[in-house]
């Protein structure tokens, strides 16, 4: 910052130089034209140009520079310092003047710009803050009601409950918790992209591994669905971090999961793309809403009538957040015959291939 | 004549935590040996010789990764650790420092269970690399260095037959990136997480029903490969 600010400052000055030098070359055309006085006029504008942009130091510096030069090149006797006349002391101080009042003025009205845009920026932070308050608490409220209700229940009323009654209260508990667990989660990681906390642990991984890692791992929540996976064979390694594009595809594949009927087809593709590997998770339901394209990948935004069983809206942020770390792009599109695709792509790098297996053979 | 209990030792410092572990240890007949530090249970592992121990590795005292070295400087008990999610490196170093197993909190009781007793047979038959491993229609004879699928031969190169007798040697367990590098193709190479790749790929080709959704040569995304020979 304090470098960014002293650049700033040597550039008024450069500025200064550069100005008024460009105001000599056309004040020496002009010369037979016009009277020295309005050659003056003309040197005001380096002064108030420098005066806009930079610091009050540039802008003085620009007015000395200025009267000299005017001094020396428009002033008989030519070329020299010496001042016939008091009046050219007054268009000296009159171009300060000038300068100094101008930069106070675009200095105050860039202080009014920062903290405009900073209080803008406070009031987005703010209603991220309260969207994420409202829903969290709403997502959290009704899990802890129902595990605050159904273990009170064991504990007072364990001994008179039926085995079959007790069993159904405690898997509601274990269920509600792995709900509360994915709400916490969520935040948790969401925070983490935002604040920089997550380093990325780039390694060489198989596209295929892992989907097929999180096929296994969403089976139960992708029942209700036909999935077909459809990768090339001779797709290329990519070098990401691993855990984060499981749970980026693994957020795609539940949103498609959420969002469409049971029994509809979930397509998760991949294919290269000249520098970059494209991966869709393409669904066949009732596609998004025209203005959902733009939306959709915003914080704590919820489709029409999702509810709590549909997520806080946070996992296509994360998503989004997940792909541009790794320097690619996500979007939506509507496909042909209805449905939705959500595609990202990942930045492809050349894959060094392992030596042939005689070499790496032990002797 | 009973078989004498076998003896967890649990190193965790939330109280509610040990107190679900140990009411669900010893529903299943195992000897609970509790912790609440690390500096404790690095000592408690040697005063009370359990037969496995399970880690937090967010102690507040020691470091989970440390109290695994200090176990593992003179004893080959299993070792499962606990982790949060936020703790994925720090998951693969107790891994690598020797850990056996691991398990992310939040979990339920019986994904527990299926680690502590994948974890405790593995140590009562340590493999001696002589076994045969047979899943589904595949069976390959390590001592005869024969695979056969469908009792058809297949042909696996020697580097294919070296991955799968390391995975099998842990059979159930987790085996590390690094780990399966540095012994497949030598310490230099345990950053070459590429070649893993394409050797799998071509091991899962040659073993599993559909490659892209393998049954037995598991990806433990971030961490490694797991393999298990149990049809489920």
């Amino acid at each position: 910052m304090a470098a960014l600010r002293y650049s700033w400052r040597m550039k008024g000055y450069a500025w200064a130089v550069v100005a008024t030098a460009a105001c000599t070359v056309a004040g020496l055309a002009l010369r037979s034209h016009i009277d020295p006085v309005n050659i003056a006029m003309l040197y005001l504008l380096p002064v108030v140009v420098v005066a806009l942009r930079y610091n009050r130091g540039a802008a003085a510096a620009t007015a000395l520079l200025c009267v000299l030069a005017f001094d020396v090149l428009f002033v008989p006797p030519y070329l020299s310092f010496a001042v016939n006349d008091a009046q050219y002391l007054v268009t000296f101080v009159i171009m300060l003047a000038v300068g100094l009042v101008i930069s106070g003025l675009a200095e105050s009205a860039r202080r009014a710009g920062t903290a405009r845009a900073a209080a803008a920026l406070d009031a987005e932070t703010e209603r991220v803050r309260s969207a994420l308050l409202s829903s969290i608490s709403h997502d959290l409220r009704t899990p802890l009601a129902v595990m605050s209700g159904a273990s009170s229940s064991l504990v007072e009323n364990g001994e008179r409950l039926g085995a079959a009654e007790r069993r159904a209260l405690a898997e509601s508990i274990f269920q509600q918790s792995g709900a509360m667990a994915e709400v916490m989660g969520n935040v948790l990681q969401m925070t983490r992209l935002e604040t920089g906390a997550i380093t990325l642990q780039r390694d060489w991984t198989s596209l295929g591994e892992i989907a097929g890692s999180v096929l296994d791992r969403l089976a139960a929540r992708l029942a209700q669905h036909r999935v077909m996976l459809d990768l090339p064979a001779d797709l290329p390694l990519v070098r990401v971090d691993a855990t984060l594009i499981e749970q980026a595809l693994g957020n795609l594949l539940e949103n498609a999961a959420r969002h469409t009927p049971a029994g509809t087809l979930v397509r998760l593709r991949a294919a290269r793309r000249d520098a970059e590997l494209l991966v869709s998770v393409e669904d066949f339901g009732p596609g998004l809403e025209p203005a959902d394209f733009a939306r959709v990948f915003a914080k704590f935004h919820r489709g029409a009538g999702e509810n709590a069983a549909g997520g806080i809206g946070l996992g296509l942020s994360i998503c989004r957040a997940i792909v541009l770390l790794h320097q690619g792009s996500i979007w939506a599109e509507q496909l042909p015959g209805g449905g939705t695709a959500f595609r990202f792509t990942l930045p492809l790098e050349q894959a060094p291939s392992p030596p042939a297996e005689e070499t790496a053979q032990e002797p | 004549m009973s078989e004498p209990r076998p003896a967890i030792l649990v190193v965790e410092d939330e109280p509610e935590i040990r107190r679900f572990l140990r009411s669900s240890l010893a529903a299943e007949g195992y000897r609970v040996v509790e912790a609440a530090g690390g500096e404790r249970g690095a000592i408690d592992a040697g005063t009370h010789k359990p037969d496995m121990a399970i880690v937090d590795l967010g102690l507040p005292d020691l470091d989970g990764v440390e109290v695994i070295r200090r176990i593992r400087a003179w004893s080959s008990m299993p070792i499962v650790v606990l982790s949060a999610r936020v703790q994925e490196r720090s998951k693969v170093e107790a891994l690598d420092a020797g850990a056996d197993d691991y398990i992310t909190k939040p979990f339920g009781v019986g994904e527990l269970l299926a680690r502590v007793r994948v974890a405790l047979r593995h140590a009562a038959r340590p493999s001696n690399g002589q076994e045969v491993l047979a899943f589904d229609d595949v069976t390959i004879d390590f001592g005869k260095r024969l695979a056969s699928r469908n009792r058809q031969k297949i042909h696996l190169t020697p580097l294919e037959f070296k991955l799968v007798a390391c995975l099998a040697k842990h059979l159930g367990l987790v085996v590390t990136h690094r780990q399966l590098l540095s012994q497949v193709w030598g310490p230099t190479h345990a950053e070459h997480t590429h070649y893993l790749r394409v050797y799998m790929k071509g091991l899962r080709e040659k073993l599993e029903a559909d490659p892209a959704r393998p049954k037995h040569l598991l990806t433990e995304t971030g961490v490694g490969y797991r393999l298990v020979a149990e049809n489920t």
